[in-house]
């Protein structure tokens, strides 16, 4: 792995809203580095959309702020720096890919002004230099007649290659970190390996660290270095992607796996639900947000966050249950019953 | 050892405090159970009622225009029922009603002669006539008040009129689709060609004028916009899982239709109805301003504007200015609340 | 584009259709035989047969219909029950003064636009309360008690404009002295300023439910300034769909209008259509009617296409 590009540590974004306080993300951390793909899972309102959103600065204020943490781009903390330099940052060093290729392209513009937009802002290109760069930019990632393409308009794109387009928008200006947020949720499973192929081709290509955001592990498992599963704004586990998959240690985490269909094992696992619904972010208890879905939780669970603990190399949890309890329940899941090897 | 879902927490043995019973959530019942109660919580009225209600309080404009609509039902109401009972008295002994008005009003309405100025021309505001008196020396107050019933009967049989026929054109329009569809909606297109208040005006200029021929016209002509709203929301509707649950189970269209998909449909409704009371008292001032409305002796505000305003040369403000206040008070109230109910009940304004 | 045009030609066909059909079955349901009406006072009923063979009353009715679109696409609109004078050549004279003011008030009404953008930017601050309010109470304030409050305000108590009449205009609408603009102030202020209302407060909602969608998200993760993000992405977006409900609110506009004029006094069809009533003179009612909606609904195509063509999912569909 290369440079270290993004530190992030304590980043706690909360939005105060008339009901009350939303604590979107409390206390997240992480690294990440040149080449090197991180994974955030988590269902939706875990908080990890609003994490990378924090990392752009784009949580809109009122009523969302980020209330405490650093977010170190290399030597720069893009909490407080200017909002001119931010912008230079935003698409330029930090680009960002949406979920819903659909609502995420301006509707009455050409998709080819859409991309060159972007490199006449950060680059020193002309009009037309920058049209032309958008023309090859399509067909980087994979858009046929792109320079028939490049002077359409959103609306005469198939889903897929919306995505695409907003792929090739995300890159034009050769970002060292790009984020994904669920870029492949919105579309066909057929589409969607296409999708993580070309974030990944892209990423070889310019060689940027990856934020990848989805709830889908089985993306996550083809894609990414390491893990960081979010249950309630926190961070619950974190690790190297075998570790998360394999040696697992956050009940969270269990419950995800077992809803994670497996094509190595035989017919007899049943695909199992994780009970119960996401944690209301304002009535948030002040110990592990999964307490009140968690089946082997115990009397501190609710009232203490448990601190961080080691498992294994560049591994993590946050849990209570103690670790030799840990390794005994999970021996005792159908799902852990044969690690395939 | 305990898998996911086939025991229930409470017979695993880290359940034996007692915080955890009375917790959060899933505690101690089976999947089905809660799936039943996930489904009645989103599809409850009353949580969904809850939750506009408390947008709304948020919307000051929302909430002055619904203390006006309140304030204007409940003095159309009291006088509804006096006018009756009064007309009854007065046809079976005048003397007794003429100094006893019974209601809200001061003054009887009609009775002329109250404090006529020299001029002939009606008094200015005084502590006897806030709102001074007309030509005729008639309280300016009094009639305002009476004419809160015509607004209010306006408003609410006119637009009940024209909910009806939209609440039964546009579900037909909407959930059968195809030639119904198209023959409704093109038709729908030919009133909307027309400028709204020229077409009441033309149909009023054939059916003559008249208290009952203002509801029928308004009402009448207010069924597209309904039939649309309705339409629309049945299109949104339309193919949601619950109604092909409900299709499934073997349930008729109608049923379908009224039971399943109207209910889940009616907030742009209720809105429509807002507004369109608003727009249905405001026609019929406009209406009775070109003297094509409400013909005297009953009194609207429409009219007794049209009567002011040849006398305006002559410094009469007072005569105009307080039928027009309630007349854009009342309008105001009913525009305001509906934008207000629009914007609570917008899915896509949800945070 | 060209399928849209041919398909929004088809419409204003069958709403053409059903405008004069809905037009003749109201002058068939007046009361009263129009043959006799026509035939004039005291005529034999010799002659009134007479006169109903010969206008075809005594024709089917989808054969008078007929003969009645036949006469309007003949621009012949019946004679006046009262003055017995064609009814077209009453319009002719009038539209011009109708056609004036109903302009005048477009172009204020175009100021609602920016108002309504100044709105949104500003959501929730002083400027935006106050505006908003002030539109919503605008807005429901029936034209002519605007009117007949300006005429009083501006008109008899500051004595600043002249309250009611037309002056001279060249080319039919514009007028070309100054007394003639002053007449034309108060009647397309009180008109434009209820349009500028209502179309802020659309222009507003549509500029705040802009700039809560995902692109111009995107926009702003390009690193876009605020200011492209709202002019360049937020503002186009935005505007579209006002320019339709402008379109479709040319209605109450030209509705409008035409009590604008009863209360400025101008002869325009408004006048014509008052005196129409207090004359219980059915054809002049209808005629002016009539009129209005062509002149609603030729404007509202125009306003159509040019919303095909500034928006691509429109024009560029087949």
């Amino acid at each position: 792995m290369g440079e270290r590009l993004l530190t992030i540590k304590d980043l706690s974004t909360h939005f105060f809203t008339h009901a009350g306080v939303v604590k979107a993300v409390n206390g997240v951390s992480f690294t990440l580095d040149r080449g090197e793909t991180i994974g955030i899972v988590g269902e939706s309102g875990s908080g990890k959309t609003v994490a990378a959103m924090s990392l752009m600065r784009l949580i809109p204020d009122p009523p969302g702020k980020v209330v405490e943490g650093s977010l170190m781009l290399g030597d720069r903390d893009l909490r407080t720096i200017s909002d001119d330099e931010m912008r230079g940052v935003r698409g330029n060093d930090i680009a960002m890919i949406f979920q819903d290729p659909m609502t995420s392209l301006n509707p009455v513009m050409k998709v080819g002004k859409q991309i060159a937009e972007a490199i006449t802002l950060h680059q020193d290109k002309g009009k037309r230099e920058a049209w032309q760069m958008a023309a090859k930019l399509l067909a980087r990632v994979g858009i046929p007649d792109a320079d028939k393409r490049v002077d359409q308009y959103p609306f005469e794109f198939s889903g897929g290659m919306r995505q695409r387009a907003m792929i090739a928008m995300a890159i034009s200006c050769n970002p060292d970190v790009l984020i994904a947020d669920e870029p492949t949720t919105a579309l066909d499973v057929t589409i969607q390996a296409q999708i993580i192929d070309v974030v990944r081709e892209m990423q070889a290509q310019f060689d940027s660290g990856v934020i990848l955001i989805t709830h889908d592990l089985g993306v996550i498992a083809e894609i990414s270095d390491k893990v960081m599963v979010m249950y309630g704004g926190r961070t619950v586990e974190y690790g190297p992607v075998d570790e998360i998959f394999y040696n697992a240690h956050h009940p969270y985490t269990w419950g995800l796996l077992a809803s994670l269909p497996r094509l190595d094992e035989s017919e007899k696992t049943r695909l199992t639900p994780i009970l119960g619904q996401p944690p209301n972010l304002i009535t948030l208890p002040a110990g592990c947000p999964f307490t009140a879905r968690c089946p082997y939780r115990r009397e501190e669970c609710r009232d203490k966050w448990p601190a961080h603990e080691a498992v294994g190399p560049d591994h993590g949890v946050h849990c209570w249950i103690p670790v030799e309890e840990r390794v005994a329940i999970r021996a005792g899941l159908p799902h852990f019953k044969e690690p395939a090897a | 050892m305990p898998d996911w879902d086939q025991q229930p927490p409470e017979e695993r043995e880290v359940y034996g405090s007692a915080w955890v019973t009375e917790a959060d959530g899933v505690d101690g019942r089976r999947t089905a159970e809660v799936v039943d109660e996930v489904i009645e919580e989103q599809t409850k009225p009353l949580g969904l009622w809850a939750d506009t209600w408390r947008r709304l309080k948020r919307n000051h404009l929302a909430l002055v225009g619904l203390g006006i609509i309140i304030v204007f039902i409940s003095v159309g109401t009291v006088e509804t029922v006096f006018y009756q009972m009064h007309w009854h008295v007065r046809a079976s002994a005048q003397a007794e009603a003429a100094d006893a008005p019974g209601y809200l009003a001061p003054y009887d309405p009609n009775e002329t002669n109250y404090d006529l100025s020299p001029s002939g021309l009606g008094s200015p505001p005084s502590w006897s006539h806030p709102f001074g008196t007309d030509y005729l020396g008639r309280d300016v107050f009094s009639r305002t008040l009476v004419a809160t019933r015509v607004a209010m009967l306006v408003g609410i049989i006119a637009v009940a009129i024209a909910l009806t026929l939209g609440l039964l054109l546009g579900p037909v329009s909407g959930y059968y689709g195809g030639a119904v569809d198209s023959v409704i909606m093109r038709a729908a297109d030919i009133f909307f060609a027309f400028p709204y208040i020229l077409f009441v005006l033309l149909i009023m200029s054939v059916l003559g004028q008249g208290f009952q021929n203002v509801f029928i016209a308004i009402g009448v002509l207010g069924w597209a916009t309904f039939a649309r709203v309705v339409r629309g929301q049945i299109l949104s509707v339309k193919s949601m899982e619950f109604v092909e649950a409900a299709r499934a189970q073997g349930a008729g269209d109608l049923r379908i239709i009224f039971r399943h998909v109207l209910p889940n449909s009616m907030a742009p409704v209720y809105v429509a109805v807002a507004m369109a009371i608003g727009g249905a008292i405001a026609t019929e001032a406009a209406l009775s301003y070109l003297g094509i409305g409400i013909q005297p002796p009953n009194s609207s505000w429409g009219l007794m504007i049209s009567d002011s305003v040849d006398y305006l040369a002559a410094g009469n403000w007072w005569w105009l200015l307080f039928p027009s206040l309630a007349l854009v008070t009342t309008v105001f109230g009913f525009i305001s609340f509906g934008n207000g109910l629009r914007d609570a009940t917008d899915p896509k304004l949800k945070e | 584009m060209i399928a849209y045009i041919i398909r929004r030609l088809l419409q204003l066909v069958i709403v053409l259709f059903g405008v004069t059909l809905i037009t003749f079955g109201m002058l068939k349901l007046v009361p009263g035989d129009p043959a006799v009406a026509l035939a004039g006072k005291n005529a034999t009923p010799e002659k009134i047969a007479f006169v109903r063979h010969e206008r075809g009353l005594d024709r089917p009715f989808y054969v008078q219909y007929i003969r009645y679109v036949e006469r309007l696409v003949h621009g012949d609109l019946g004679e006046s029950l009262y003055t017995a004078r064609p009814v077209a050549e009453m319009i002719r004279e009038a539209a011009p003064v109708t056609i004036q003011l109903a302009v005048a008030a477009v172009l204020i009404e175009l100021l609602g636009i920016p108002l309504g953008v100044f709105s949104a930017l500003r959501q929730y601050s002083f400027w935006d309360t106050t505006l908003t309010t002030a539109a919503l109470i605008l807005w429901g304030i029936p034209v002519f008690v605007l009117g007949y409050f300006a005429m009083y305000i501006f008109g008899l108590k500051l004595d600043w404009l002249p309250i009611g009449g037309v002056g001279p205009t060249v080319l039919g609408i514009i007028p070309s002295t100054w007394e003639s603009w002053q007449t034309l102030i108060l009647p397309a202020l009180t008109l434009g300023v209820i349009e500028i209302a209502y179309i802020s407060y659309m222009q507003r909602a549509s500029m705040l439910e802009v700039s809560r969608s995902d692109f111009i998200r995107t926009a702003r993760a390009k690193g876009l300034t605020e200011r492209k993000v709202i002019w360049g992405h937020g503002f186009k977006n935005a505007v579209i769909p006002v320019m339709t409900i402008a379109g479709i609110d040319l209605g109450a506009l030209i509705g409008g209008a035409i009590i604008t004029e009863t209360v400025f006094n101008r002869p325009g069809i408004g006048l014509l259509i008052y005196q129409g009533i207090n004359q219980r003179d059915v054809a002049v009612i209808a005629g002016g009617v009539l009129f209005a909606t062509f002149f609603f609904v030729f404007a509202n195509l125009l306003v159509d296409l040019g919303y095909a063509w500034v928006d691509p999912r429109v024009r560029l569909e087949d």
